[in-house]
């Protein structure tokens, strides 16, 4: 039954503004209480899905999550995640873990993550990257799952490796390739374009003179795409502070934020000369240590996931993937939300990954 | 339901979203000019090559008074990290080396799952 409108003042409901004191004068003591609390306590646990390392070598890690299905697909998953950021993104919380998710849809999952390069690391190159960290945990997933075949899963830049892998290893053994979110077309990437701008910005310079790229400046350079978001969401927070689930989801997502990792500076001087100046991996002129890397040399079954709000990867500069690909099994899906929360946030649980179980689970047989 | 449109913290809300975008809107037009690249790049260069002198004086000054420095501290982390990772690495060696002795003698051993599963039929429940 509709209880019938009260008085109203320029369509404000005058029975309800009692109940709405109330409610803000709880809210304002709960913010005060939970304030003091969350300066006080830690934050969630985050990455907390149970798995083995099964390498450690330098920067690379690769790990290898315990099974949770009674039965699972033939063909193991590779994750392959951006060298800037740490993996437990895909794996948040309980219920809120795209890790978890794939583990109780049935597929065995691995994980090629990334911890700080160490000053003598510097000198790691784009080849180190493509042509031995990644050869190197496909071998090891095939030796510890028994298969031939892998189904390798790029996010941001964890994406350009895999294209970059695929494309001079297009014989195999990758059976399926997933890309979220990843870029080919620098130029599009206009601010970052910008900020390395080849006539102001001298990398020679700054990587002979820092060694590893510090991930403030890495950071810096992702904060100044959205410069008012970080003072927003803090005001944000503060009136959201009473509400546990917000602040649970704020706190994730902020640390993984700002849990920035450094560039090795080699690797860093590559990224900027061949594709934020040159943009050979557009204009299919990419090498890496001598050999090409033409993504239309790629025939595998491929699937990219673009965000429809990314400050980060914009659209434009994703959107050739499928187009240069040479595969004939191919598929682009956009989907709403920002570059992190397309993979992590609330949404993905609705939107990509159904999405992506539903497209890989027959080709993982 | 209570008018949005008259509702105070709804409006607030709204008129902070509507700063963020607007800010940053402004601020992307004037990040994209040759001119802040120019700027940001002059200054980025300048305070990147301070930062590292800044930090050989502490890195000096700390071994003058025989302290470890923040470098040092986290280099020691990252080597227990590996320390450990090496670590796991023989332990899971050696659980391939047990599940390999154990094949061989026949006693059994805690299985994987079986790689049989198949997509599900149209309408199955995941």
């Amino acid at each position: 039954m509709n209880a019938s409108p009260g008085p109203s003042v320029a369509g404000l409901d005058l029975a309800s503004i009692p109940d709405r004191i109330q409610s803000e004068v709880q809210r304002a003591i709960q913010r005060s209480i939970k304030g003091v609390e969350y300066i006080a306590s830690s934050g969630p646990s985050l990455g907390s899905t149970p798995k083995d390392i099964l390498a450690v070598r330098g920067t690379m890690n690769l790990y290898h999550y315990r099974p949770i299905a009674d039965e699972i697909y033939r063909i193991p998953i590779l994750i392959v995640m951006a060298t800037t950021n740490r993996g437990y993104i895909l794996d948040m919380v309980p219920g809120q873990s795209f890790i978890e998710f794939l583990l109780k849809r049935g597929y065995d999952v691995y994980m090629l993550d990334w911890t700080a390069p160490k000053p003598e690391e510097k000198s790691l190159r784009m080849e180190d990257y493509v042509l031995d960290f990644i050869p190197d945990c496909i071998r090891r997933v095939q030796q510890d799952s028994g298969e031939t075949d892998v189904t390798v899963i790029g996010y941001c830049f964890g994406g350009v490796l895999s294209l970059l892998y695929g494309s001079i290893f297009n014989d195999g053994p990758m059976k399926n390739l997933i890309c979220f979110t990843t870029p080919i077309d620098f130029r599009e990437m206009k601010l970052f374009s910008n900020f390395s701008d080849r006539r102001y910005f001298d990398v020679d310079r700054l990587v002979d003179s820092i060694g590893n790229v510090p991930p403030e400046m890495i950071l810096s350079s992702f904060e100044m795409l959205r410069p008012a978001s970080r003072a927003a969401s803090q005001v944000q927070l503060w009136e959201n502070i009473w509400n546990d689930e917000y602040v649970k989801a704020y706190r994730m997502m902020d640390r993984w934020g700002t849990d920035t990792l450094p560039l090795a500076g080699e690797y860093f001087r590559a990224i900027t000369k061949d594709l934020m100046w040159d943009n050979k991996l557009f204009n299919d002129t990419m090498s890496v240590g001598g050999r090409a890397a033409d993504i239309s040399k790629i025939k595998v079954p491929i699937l990219h996931a673009v965000a429809e709000h990314d400050h980060i990867v914009p659209y434009e500069a994703a959107k050739h993937l499928i187009a240069k690909v040479g595969s004939t099994d191919k598929e682009e899906v956009i989907l709403k939300g920002g570059h992190v929360s397309v993979v992590a946030g609330a949404n993905a649980i609705k939107r990509l990954w159904p999405k992506l179980d539903s497209w890989l689970c027959e080709r993982s047989i | 339901m209570a008018d949005k449109s008259n509702d105070p913290v709804a409006m607030w809300q709204n008129m902070i979203g509507e700063m963020e975008k607007g800010f940053n809107s402004f601020a992307n037009q004037a990040m994209a000019s040759p001119e802040f690249s120019k700027v940001v790049n002059q200054v980025g260069g300048v305070t990147a090559g301070a930062q590292k002198q800044l930090g050989d004086v502490m890195e000096k000054y700390l071994v003058g008074m025989n302290l470890p420095s923040r470098a040092q501290m986290v280099s020691m982390a990252e080597r227990l990290q590996s320390i450990e990772g090496q670590l796991n690495e023989i332990k899971a060696m050696l659980n391939a080396m047990n599940s390999n002795a154990a094949a061989a003698t026949g006693v059994p051993v805690a299985p994987r799952p079986p790689r049989t599963r198949r997509p599900p039929s149209a309408g199955e429940p995941k």
